[in-house]
């Protein structure tokens, strides 16, 4: 295999987790909060720290995105 | 969907075993005997018997066994040696290696009709990449110290209450996008493979998917090294 091929393969790998990582920070973030609220508080402080992990999951996604954009060994 | 025939569960049956019918039983002994866990152990015995066999006394001029495995473990050395550098591919050779030999061969069993893939239940794969997730933290703190913790703050100071939790679940994230990736993959092909037996075995229907899942066996198996190469060197090198 020449090294071409497998700089392929290995950005391949690299991008396809793209997707799955971005639902998955989402859906962490807010499983995360949502078992604050429901769970540790009670109910006491329901919605707002669901909403809150709901927010810092997107910007986990987003920051993963952006790091994969702004790599500098294309 | 539940395969036609499992050889090793129905022996275990016959041998009065209780073989849950379900994914996973209900008592310690039903959980040990379940198809996951025997062909588990089936592939593990394959991978030591069959080396055992086919290598022979080692010489200095290799056989047909010998060179083959010679092949298989340098090609995988020199693939883990490329992507984190020598030292990290000495160091990390031995685990990745059987993860690589493991999830190939696991991946395959199942193509064969009377066995299963271990890696189509979720715990066998949340179980492979839990290990990674483990190691690849044990391996930041063991190059940097305390100084591990850089990792996830961030470049700028006063980010840090952001950064942090941000870096935390996207690390979590990679739980489950490794283990579910791997398991999503192998379930489906064991499915289709099931559904299509079921209906039209006897015209050859599942050849094509046959053949479509020795490559994805062996893709899937890649990308989990590779990815969890590229976690590792990621904890390795220095916070930016």
């Amino acid at each position: 295999m020449s090294s071409n091929r497998k700089e392929m393969i290995k950005l391949l790998a690299d991008f396809s987790t793209i997707g799955m990582t971005m639902a998955f920070s989402i859906f962490i973030g807010v499983g995360f909060g949502y078992f604050l609220d429901h769970k540790v508080f009670d109910d006491r402080t329901s919605p707002w720290l669901t909403l809150i992990f709901l927010g810092l999951g997107i910007a986990a996604a987003f920051k993963n995105l952006f790091g994969m954009a702004k790599r500098k060994d294309l | 969907m539940e395969h036609p025939i499992l050889f090793i569960s129905v022996i275990l049956q016959a041998m009065g075993l209780p073989v849950p019918h379900t994914l996973v039983g209900e008592t310690l002994l039903a959980k040990l005997v379940s198809p996951h866990m025997t062909y588990t152990w089936f592939v593990m015995a394959f991978l030591i018997i069959v080396p055992k066999l086919t290598l022979g006394k080692i010489e200095m001029v290799p056989g047909k066994g010998q060179n083959f495995w010679e092949a298989v473990i340098s090609g995988m050395e020199g693939f883990m040696a490329d992507n984190m550098g020598k030292e990290g591919a000495k160091m990390m050779f031995p685990m990745l290696a059987t993860f690589a030999l493991y999830i190939v061969t696991a991946n395959m069993v199942g193509l064969m009709p009377g066995f299963m893939s271990p890696t189509s239940n979720l715990n066998i794969t949340l179980g492979c990449t839990l290990i990674v997730f483990v190691t690849t933290h044990f391996l930041g703190l063991k190059f940097h110290g305390a100084g591990y913790i850089k990792h996830f703050l961030g470049p700028i100071p006063w980010l840090i209450p952001l950064m942090f939790p941000i870096e935390v679940i996207s690390h979590l994230a990679r739980i489950l996008s490794l283990s579910i990736r791997l398991f999503g993959n192998i379930m489906a092909k064991e499915t289709l493979l099931g559904i299509l037996f079921m209906l039209a075995g006897a015209f050859f229907a599942p050849l094509p998917i046959l053949c479509l899942g020795v490559f994805v066996s062996i893709v899937q198996a890649l990308v989990f090294v590779l990815l969890s190469i590229l976690y590792f060197s990621a904890a390795m090198e220095h916070a930016h």
